[in-house]
């Protein structure tokens, strides 16, 4: 009886794995098109935003509330994604086309490799140029002239701020420079201060830490490109420069020895807390850190320079997006929803509930109360590229991710990060000529 | 079942064998068993596999105690049953906590004057897997904990009392009485946990890691995950997993053969 059972469940259980795995493939349904519908229809909505723009669920609520009341027979389902899964849950629905009818995408390739694949629909093919042209930062988003996703709300990326309390008791003025933060990182730990908060164990924050340091040393964010599609190297001297800035702040001890333990929002909490004098945070989140620190103690800055490239003294100025499912049979309802939240009031009330800025030149900057919002208004308007919207996700997560941990672990060095970059993008390179053929066409129309 | 597996199997083996609707016969399966990743993620399963003598060791010794009458019996066979029973999530949340580096696991270590042991347990690739492994056993415990006193409790009370009578001690009873009559339930149990730990260690890994540092802690799984839902790139997932599943089946296929050949041979 036992052997019985014994082969049976090993057998079960090595099959059973089939069942998961499976899920890989899916099965392909043609997409329907988008109709009219004569009745009462719903649309889902998947979003993320909360975590970075506070108060982007009260918003969303009341957005679509309010678009009900105008059109009953249209109601929007609201599903909140978590950031580990707001890529992989698109994914997942893309295979089996059924899922959100509205997806949220970060800006640039994170919401292009979907429409490459076919899971979007160009937003431009239902709403007009007259209006998306009004949206911000749009040009990272299109592709052989469709604009795929619609941008949603700006994020400056990415400000560090500091306190001006803690700076000012040891007698350090924002530093400017990379020797001026060294300087500071000294200072502040020969006080025991925590110098700057990260968290990089969920990994998220190595793709800032590259997008803020690598653009300094860039001539332009087409030589990210380049490096993508082979034609430069990532151990070229531009290229590999933000990994020895990243050693040197972190030989002069300028982040919190647990860094490697803490998730990125963990971190910030810490700098929240006082226990460190800057952090690096989401520009949508800086109305929420004011409010909970004081507006009197909170200073706004870009990462300081070790380099005068293009990047240098800017913030990224990319903006998060709003896209329509391929599989979606109403795409024409997403769209108009889309433009519904464009409208004057709903941009004004978007900045009421989640101090973020909406991506909308209509948007009225008078509006704009607190000074380091201000401050990082004036910031977008003179911002640069943002780097981590130019490079494969793939790349990002094995080589920005993973490299800036094992960095901060002690057990890389800057030139193996870097050959670790190349040797991971020649990978890709091999592996996924489709991804680099579209990549090719987006670099050279940008 | 046979719709359930066998179309699983069918999609899964089509989805390894085909690019872009053409068949590639079994390139992708070459181009997943030459990546550098599949292979550290199939390292790190097989470096935890290397944790299954210890878990069954420590199983095994903490049944017989049980089974003996320890003092306060009651209260451990609960104790030790409890980690099983909890979601590997909440295990994975609780442990990511007590393992960071100001974490309590680390605080106590200060507390008892033993501060140089202090790690910064998941966050250094040297000691993420470890620590991952640690954190495996100890759940992983209570199931052949339950598993191998419901086979002593089942197992006659006179060959242990002849046992004591002809003098044998306590080692001696369990190495030449106990061990050969739970043979089958340890074997039983290696297969499973052999099973858990090559392809049922994704919630572990994926809620204290994420694969990290860089990919210490890469395991099949959350490789098969990351090309799938990550890269895009659904055939080199299939490809992981049609590897993954050979390798089950191989470990399942072994321990039949090896049960086979032991029965034969006791027979002859």
């Amino acid at each position: 009886m036992l052997r019985k059972l014994q082969s049976c469940l090993a057998v079960s259980l090595a099959l059973g794995l089939v069942a998961a795995a499976a899920g890989c493939g899916g099965s392909s349904s043609s997409s329907p098109s988008s109709g009219n519908p004569s009745g009462p229809i719903t649309l889902t909505m998947w979003y993320w935003g909360q975590q970075e723009a506070h108060g982007l669920t009260t918003f969303v609520n009341q957005s679509i509330a309010a678009y009900h009341k105008l059109h009953p027979d249209i109601t929007i389902k609201p599903v909140l994604q978590s950031t580990d899964n707001l890529m992989p849950n698109f994914a997942a629905a893309a295979k089996a086309k059924k899922g959100p009818d509205i997806e949220y995408r970060w800006g640039g390739i994170w919401g292009l490799q979907d429409a490459w694949d076919g899971n979007l629909a160009p937003v431009s093919d239902y709403i007009p140029k007259s209006e998306y042209s009004h949206y911000l930062n749009g040009s990272e988003d299109t592709y052989e002239n469709k604009l795929w996703t619609a941008p949603w709300y700006v994020q400056p990326s990415f400000p560090m701020l500091y306190r001006k309390d803690i700076l000012a008791k040891y007698g350090i003025t924002p530093p400017k420079t990379f020797p001026e933060l060294m300087q500071a990182c000294s200072t502040l730990r020969s006080h025991g201060i925590t110098p700057i908060a990260g968290g990089v164990q969920d990994g998220w924050f190595g793709g800032w830490l590259f997008s803020i340091l690598e653009s300094q040393s860039l001539g332009s964010v087409n030589d990210l490109k380049e490096a993508v599609v082979g034609q430069q190297k990532f151990t070229d001297s531009n290229q590999a420069a933000w990994w020895t800035a990243l050693q040197q702040m972190i030989d002069h001890k300028c982040w919190n020895d647990d860094i490697g333990s803490l998730q990125l929002y963990q971190a910030q909490q810490t700098w929240v807390d006082g226990k460190s004098a800057m952090t690096i945070t989401a520009g949508t989140d800086v109305k929420k850190f004011v409010a909970q620190v004081g507006q009197s103690k909170v200073g706004v800055m870009t990462m300081p320079s070790y380099a005068n490239g293009a990047g240098a003294g800017k913030l990224g100025s990319t903006s998060q997006t709003l896209g329509i499912s391929s599989w979606s049979p109403y795409k024409q309802q997403a769209a108009d929803f889309i433009v519904f939240m464009h409208t004057p009031k709903e941009l004004s009330l978007f900045y009421k509930d989640t101090g973020a800025l909406p991506a909308d030149d209509r948007f009225n900057p008078a509006e704009i109360t607190v000074p380091q919002v201000k401050q990082l208004y004036q910031y977008m308007l003179n911002g640069a590229p943002y780097l981590e919207n130019f490079i494969p996700t793939d790349l990002d997560s094995k080589a920005n991710f993973g490299g800036v941990q094992l960095m901060f672990a002690g057990k890389e060095t800057p030139q193996q990060a870097a050959q670790a970059t190349e040797s991971d993008m020649a990978r890709i390179r091999t592996i996924d000529p489709e991804l680099i053929d579209n990549f090719k066409k987006w670099a050279q129309q940008q | 079942m046979v719709f359930v597996y066998g179309y699983g199997i069918y999609r899964l083996v089509e989805e390894a064998t085909h690019r872009d609707g053409s068949s590639v016969g079994l390139d992708n399966l070459h181009i997943a068993l030459n990546d550098p990743f599949f292979r550290q993620a199939v390292g790190n399963n097989l470096r935890l596999l290397l944790t299954l003598p210890i878990i069954i060791a420590i199983a095994l010794l903490i049944a017989i105690l049980l089974y003996e009458g320890m003092t306060g019996w009651r209260f451990h066979r609960v104790a030790i049953f409890i980690p099983y029973m909890l979601p590997v999530v909440v295990v994975g949340v609780l442990f990511g906590q007590l393992l960071t580096l100001h974490g309590a696991v680390n605080q106590a270590l200060q507390s008892v004057g033993l501060g140089r042991l202090a790690q910064d347990w998941l966050g250094n690739p040297d000691w993420a897997l470890r620590s991952l492994a640690g954190v495996i056993i100890w759940r992983e415990l209570g199931f052949g904990v339950i598993l191998f006193l419901a086979r002593l409790l089942s197992l006659p009370q006179n060959v242990f009392d002849a046992a004591r009578v002809d003098g044998a001690g306590w080692f001696r009873t369990h190495r030449s009485v106990t061990l050969p009559m739970m043979r089958s339930i340890i074997g039983f149990y290696f297969v499973i946990e052999a099973i858990t730990l090559m392809s049922w260690v994704f919630s572990y890994v994926f809620v204290m890691t994420q694969g990290g540092p860089g990919q210490a802690t890469q395991v099949t799984e959350t490789y098969i995950y990351e090309e799938a839902f990550t890269a895009n790139l659904p055939w080199l997932a299939a490809s992981a997993a049609v590897l993954l599943l050979v390798g089950i089946v191989g470990i399942a296929a072994m321990f039949l053969a090896g049960r086979f050949i032991w029965t034969r041979m006791r027979a002859a």
